[in-house]
């Protein structure tokens, strides 16, 4: 018998149970997705800092936890403005969907949006690939409830903001593994923003799947505003087919630990991947960003710029890797990873890796991290500017250039109020 | 309006400021002059509160109250102003931004109403024509990718705006060709009144032919040596700074 994690030994107690209960355990095939997934996690249990992967980042705190920790039940620090106006909303209270809370009304015709928990009660399965080597996903399979399945018909161009909600709360041990899958049509264009918050202590394991065909265009945001005292793992995978585009950014405040894991594909030429966000962490937190892009076939485009601001204790990691692969010439890569440093004892690893095995390619990195330019600080403060305002003034000046790269002006408002209340919490 | 007592201060731990004195009455103005690494910079910079530049001894009263005292926005807000010899590039910060939240937050500390953005505009409009200053530098983020002389003209019209009771200005001539010579000398003439000083830190007698001084001193290895009329600033001219502090 090996020597479990407590947590990965409780959900192998806890599988037939669930196994017999979560949403699709009529389903043969669904039961049988769930037990490969289990297989799979039993076998390698929570990522470890043996693993190079996750070397920087430490999941003990989340792994030996057998029982919940004393937390407030305060929404403690969760940093809260004025909700983004999106016209149709997908709520998931506790991974559930809740009805009553969406609005989703009259989405726009060739938009189909449902909840995973219904495909799944139908008999619905995801291909789970056979050489698949991430427990977080595996566990996601073995244990996923719900989340959302989103279709865009071809040549279908939606102008409006679509926004999917996930609230938290402490509660029961199961964790939040929710799985979202997302297929973009020939031709077709959405712009999609996920928001992550909560209270409480609460391990949430989002696992999403995307799927750009020829052409088609995403503009993916998402917010991770979780609770101060929760666990966000969450791995997002996306497809890019020929002349495709797809857009992530990512903004994180929340969590105790956080890792954002995000691999993309690109499958066909004069596709573009662009992953770019923005951290800001105080406290104890730790963020991490794990990008992997994968260039197969020539003539595309990538690029991952992430900028972070870290205070007191907080911890900040970047890996970001881009692989092209032998025939794919006239690939553009690049990649910069920039830390703001407001303590002395705040820090952040990061770990740039190209992996080339094409020689008419043209790939750029950079990672730096500093402190506050004291020069500026005083230039300001010597204009009159009290030194709270010149630091944050500079703090928002560092983050500039990537909340910039929001293309969605509503998107980019929320997201720089955000970071303005942040700043004002300093 | 200022008044500088034996003023002592060290940087990374070295004595630059070894016993200052100088007083600034109201309406005058005051040339300093002297060799490089003289301790001017380090002088203008104690005065405006930078951090590292420790004083040691010595007093400032500046309107009669103690200067050293201040935080530096404490120290703007009440009307001091240095314009820098090396201005600061500032990446992310528009130029716009940075003059209105200075602006405001003076007006702020004073018990004044702040401007809104038109009424802003309308003022740095008001004050880059008055100067010749092209406003499209607003656009841009503060000083980066200027040039040395469009550096310093931003200091003049950042001068301009902020009417400031006393003017340091550290090398502003530096680096400027003669036009922009003259809007320097126009910036620091136009605000010239009998409630308002300046004291200015210069290699050159050019800029003195514009800006005419009450006073002139010498400042030599962290001490005034000498001080006179304008008519100093030409003897030092004429036979440089190692003879006159000799004397
Ligand atoms: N951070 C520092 N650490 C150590 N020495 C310093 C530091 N900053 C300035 N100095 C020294 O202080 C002395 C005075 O410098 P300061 O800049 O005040 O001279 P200055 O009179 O303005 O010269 P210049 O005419 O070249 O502008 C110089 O010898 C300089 O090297
Ligand atoms: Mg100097």
């Amino acid at each position: 018998m090996k020597n479990r994690t407590p947590l990965a030994q409780s959900y192998l107690d806890r599988f037939e149970t669930a196994v017999s209960t979560l949403p699709g355990h009529e389903s043969r095939s669904v039961q049988a997705l769930r037990r490969q997934g289990l297989d799979t996690f039993a076998a390698l249990d929570f990522p470890h800092k043996r693993i190079e992967e996750w070397r920087y980042t430490n999941l003990s705190a989340l792994t030996k936890a057998t029982a919940n920790e004393d937390i407030p039940s305060s929404d403690l620090d969760v940093i809260q403005t004025a909700a983004l106006d999106a016209p149709f909303e997908m709520v998931f209270i506790n991974g559930h969907f809740s009805s009553d809370e969406s609005r989703l009304k009259e989405l726009p015709e060739g938009i189909t949006l449902g909840s995973i928990a219904s495909s799944l009660g139908n008999g619905a399965v995801f291909s789970l690939s056979s050489e698949e080597d991430r427990a977080l996903f595996a566990l996601n399979t073995a244990f996923m409830e719900d989340g959302f399945s989103l279709h865009v018909d071809d040549h279908v161009q939606s102008e409006t903001i679509l926004k999917i909600t996930f609230r938290n709360e402490s509660g029961d041990q199961n964790g939040r593994h929710i799985r979202n899958v997302i297929n973009l049509g020939i031709g077709s264009k959405l712009t999609l923003v996920e928001e992550h918050t909560g209270t409480g202590s609460y391990f949430s394991n989002p696992v999403t799947s995307i799927s750009l065909s020829e052409g088609a265009a995403l503009n993916h945001y998402k917010l991770q505003n979780e609770s101060h005292y929760a666990y966000h793992l969450s791995l997002t995978d996306c497809e890019n087919a020929k002349g495709s585009i797809y857009q992530n950014f990512t903004f994180s405040l929340g969590a105790r630990i956080s890792r954002n894991e995000i691999k993309t594909t690109i499958l066909g030429s004069e596709a573009e991947s662009h992953l770019n966000g923005a951290y800001l962490m105080r406290g104890k937190q730790h963020c991490d960003t794990t990008t992997l892009t994968e260039h197969k076939v020539p003539q595309n485009i990538s690029s991952q710029v992430y900028k972070g601001v870290l205070d007191d204790d907080a911890h900040g990691v970047f890996q970001g890797k881009i692989h092209i692969f032998r025939d794919a010439q006239q690939v553009v890569g690049d990649q910069l990873s920039k830390a703001l440093l407001l303590s002395d004892r705040a820090g952040v690893d990061c770990k740039p890796e190209l992996e080339i095995h094409a020689d008419d390619v043209k790939c750029s990195h950079g990672a730096t991290s500093g402190e506050l330019d004291e020069d500026a600080l005083f230039y300001l403060q010597s204009r009159g500017i009290p030194e709270d305002r010149a630091r944050k003034l500079l703090i928002e000046a560092f983050l500039a250039d990537v909340m910039e790269s929001i293309g969605d002006t509503p998107v980019k408002d929320y997201f720089n109020a955000i970071a303005a209340s942040w700043l004002t919490e300093a | 309006m200022l008044e500088i007592k034996d003023l002592r201060a060290t940087v990374g731990g070295k004595e630059i400021l070894k016993g200052i004195n100088l007083t600034i009455k109201p309406g005058e103005i005051h040339a300093v002059m002297g060799p490089n690494g003289a301790g001017k910079s380090t002088l203008s910079y104690v005065l405006s509160g930078r951090a590292g530049y420790e004083v040691t001894g010595g007093s400032v009263l500046y309107k009669g109250v103690d200067l050293l005292d201040m935080s530096p926005d404490e120290r703007a807000c009440r009307g001091l102003f240095l314009a820098f010899q090396y201005p600061v590039e500032i990446p992310g910060v528009a130029s716009a931004t940075f003059l209105k939240t200075a602006f405001n937050a003076q007006r702020k500390f004073r018990g004044e109403e702040e401007l809104d953005a038109m009424q802003f505009l309308k003022l740095v409009r008001k004050k880059t024509t008055e100067l010749g200053i092209k406003d499209d530098m607003l656009k841009r983020a503060v000083n980066v990718g200027f040039s040395g002389g469009e550096k310093k003209r931003n200091e003049v019209l950042q001068m301009a705006l902020f009417e400031p009771d006393l003017m340091l200005l550290d090398e502003t001539d530096s680096g400027l060709d003669i036009d922009a010579l003259k809007v320097a000398a126009d910036g620091v003439n136009r605000l010239r009144s009998p409630e308002r000083s300046a004291l200015i830190i210069t290699h050159y007698q050019r800029l003195l032919d514009y800006i005419v001084p009450d006073f002139v001193h010498v400042l030599a290895d962290g001490k005034i040596v000498k001080s006179g009329d304008k008519s100093l600033a030409l003897e030092l001219e004429e036979k440089g700074y190692a003879e006159i502090s000799a004397a």
